[in-house]
């Protein structure tokens, strides 16, 4: 056990150093640095969404959180001039807020039915960004959501720039991923998996359900909204068409694909199926079913995701020991 | 007042269409407990079916309907057998991926096979009548007559014969009925090419309404998904009533207001009926 745990921490930090160093070996390549904002932002999407099923449910709702993240972030730049530094903080408590009171009365529903219902917030969340169009620039979006500066001083940031950009996604993934783990790992976390394992047995062991689904939701979301933020000022356009349905589907698939038991899933997950993506650029029209292919396969050929790679090669080489 | 009925009629008749797609998905819950998400597709493929069939060949209208059904009867048996018999029995969630990958392969080689233009296909039935200051149109009472006699047939189906005693058995507890001798796997591929081919079906009424696109399977899936969570997953029943619920609203709001209103608030009706009935109208509670 404690050899695995060490083994887990010399992959994340060899994973840290990756892609600390990861610009400078592209070569400072403006579109591979692009990708790797994009896997980035994929991560912390993926993650948090982990986070929720750790409780045994999953949100389709997720893309509409960020969404709120997003949007609040923006709006508070175009109309107020508050720069991003504010919109972070704001989008992700405005999100976190909205799903705190929504999740009230989604929790009544359960399994499958949580799901469905999650859904239809989703779309709801996007349909209205969409029919207020005075208020939220109806299907045309928000226009002209700069990045940040950042004044240090003796130096000045500018985030406009996509290698600081790189940095800063990089900074709020780890810090997205770093409190999931801390999370996980705390004796909250083993409350989550136990409602995750049989929900109501934990209750009869004096847990109160309710109220640990609806907190991590509420922060599961509101995590959710730091990345919208962070997507709004990166792409300095949004529309409702950013945060529908396909984009919650694609977190789940990486979660999915990754691996449902361990928060290093959703992170592999994440990872390589956005450069897979990347990658199937090249074919075109193509792309489409190329990436369905590859996600059949995966489920199909791999089950249990990438997470279970380290545990296959050691029991693999093992056996070839003997 | 004629207005009024003008929209209700309407209503009525989408919604017995939207049932059609939603009874599909529902029986195929209900067996296998598996969220099929490439519903809309088969829906999507049986209208492009008829499409080649009627409008390219020339062929035969009604022997159209029967081809496309059988078709993809076919293909859903075949899907289940090869891609979703592996995932039975496993978390949900897989194959609820397996059905996104589905999706996104189905929908984006018919837009390279089909193309993206519009297409419509020639209606079978013209002409109508007027009652009383509403338009009857024929093609539109047809549609309703073949929607409400098909799930109806569905019922006997269901009720009244040994293969459809099974799939209830099954549906109702799998290791028992595997027991007292049912094929399980059997009746699986059996449920979803029935649930496959009703949606096909469907899709061939709709195509002669309404144009026919390789992305509109997507919005099939979704008008599906809201009447089985309004009326409760698994129940045939309940997908009848959420159908006519979502028909009623589609076209009475769209009429009054507009659509995007409709859209929004249809979401909101399944929000709270999901808050005050949290397994649906007529659903059971599943694990």
């Amino acid at each position: 056990m404690e050899q695995t745990d060490r083994s887990s921490r010399i992959a994340w930090a060899a994973l840290l150093l990756a892609s600390l160093i990861a610009p400078v070996v592209v070569g400072f390549d403006k579109y591979l640095i692009h990708v790797g904002i994009i896997i980035s932002l994929n991560v912390a999407l993926a993650t948090s969404l982990w986070m929720i099923w750790s409780l045994g449910f999953i949100s389709f709702a997720h893309a509409g959180f960020m969404g709120i993240g997003a949007y609040t972030s923006a709006l508070l730049f175009t109309k107020l001039g508050l720069s991003m530094w504010y919109g972070l903080w704001l989008g992700a408590a405005m999100s976190g807020a909205i799903a705190l009171v929504i999740a009230l009365p989604l929790m009544r529903t359960r399994a499958v039915y949580f799901f469905m219902a999650s859904w239809a917030v989703g779309e709801v969340i996007k349909r209205n960004f969409a029919y207020f169009r005075d208020f939220f620039g109806g299907w045309d979006g928000v226009f002209n959501i700069r990045a940040p500066k950042l004044d240090l001083g003796f130096v000045e940031v500018n985030f406009a720039d996509r290698l600081a950009y790189y940095y800063l996604a990089l900074f709020f993934v780890v810090l997205t991923v770093l409190v999931i783990h801390r999370i996980n790992n705390s004796r909250t976390g083993m409350i989550y998996w136990s409602i995750h394992e049989n929900e109501l047995l934990a209750q009869h062991a004096g847990i109160n359900v309710f109220r640990h689904k609806v907190i991590a939701f509420t922060i599961a979301c509101a995590l959710a909204g730091l990345t919208g933020a962070l997507y709004a000022h990166y792409q300095t356009y949004i529309s409702p068409k950013s945060f529908d349905i396909w984009k919650s589907e694609f977190a789940l698939v990486h979660v999915i694909v990754g691996g449902l038991t361990t928060v290093g899933g959703p992170v592999a997950g994440a990872i390589s199926l956005t450069v897979v993506d990347e990658l199937l650029r090249a074919t075109g029209y193509f792309r489409t079913v190329f990436f369905g292919a590859v996600l059949i396969a995966a489920v199909l050929l791999l089950p249990g995701g990438l997470e279970t790679i380290p545990g296959r090669l050691r029991s693999f080489f093992k056996r070839s020991d003997k | 007042m004629t207005e009024l009925l003008q929209m209700a009629l309407t209503g009525f008749n989408l919604g017995l269409m939207y049932a059609l797609i939603a009874i599909g998905l529902t029986l195929i819950f209900g067996v296998m407990r598996i969220i099929q998400y490439a519903h809309g597709e088969m829906f999507m493929l049986g209208a492009f079916t008829l499409y080649y069939w009627n409008a390219e060949f020339g062929l035969n209208y009604w022997a159209g309907v029967g081809v496309s059904a059988v078709v993809i009867f076919c293909f859903g048996a075949i899907l289940q057998i090869v891609l979703f018999r592996p995932l039975h029995g496993k978390n949900i969630l897989y194959s609820l991926a397996v059905s996104l990958g589905l999706v996104l392969i189905i929908s984006s080689s018919g837009q390279i096979l089909f193309g993206t233009t519009v297409k419509g296909i020639p209606s079978a039935v013209t002409g109508g009548v007027l009652l009383g200051g509403t338009y009857l149109s024929y093609e539109r009472m047809v549609i309703s007559a073949v929607s409400a006699a098909l799930i109806i047939a569905l019922w006997f189906f269901l009720r009244r014969t040994t293969t459809g005693l099974a799939i209830r058995a099954v549906a109702e507890d799998p290791d028992t009925s595997a027991l007292q001798g049912v094929k399980t796997r059997r009746i699986h591929w059996i449920a979803f090419g029935l649930g496959s081919a009703m949606a096909a079906i469907a899709g061939c009424m709709m195509g002669t309404l309404l144009s026919i696109v390789p992305t509109m399977g997507f919005l099939a899936t979704i008008k599906a998904f809201m009447i089985v969570i309004m009326g409760g997953l698994g129940s045939v029943f309940g997908a009848l009533i959420g159908g006519l619920i979502l028909g009623m609203i589609d076209s009475v709001v769209t009429t009054t207001i507009s659509g995007d209103v409709a859209l929004i608030l249809s979401f909101v009706v399944i929000f709270l009926i999901l808050v005050f009935r949290p397994s649906g109208l007529f659903g059971q509670d599943w694990e």
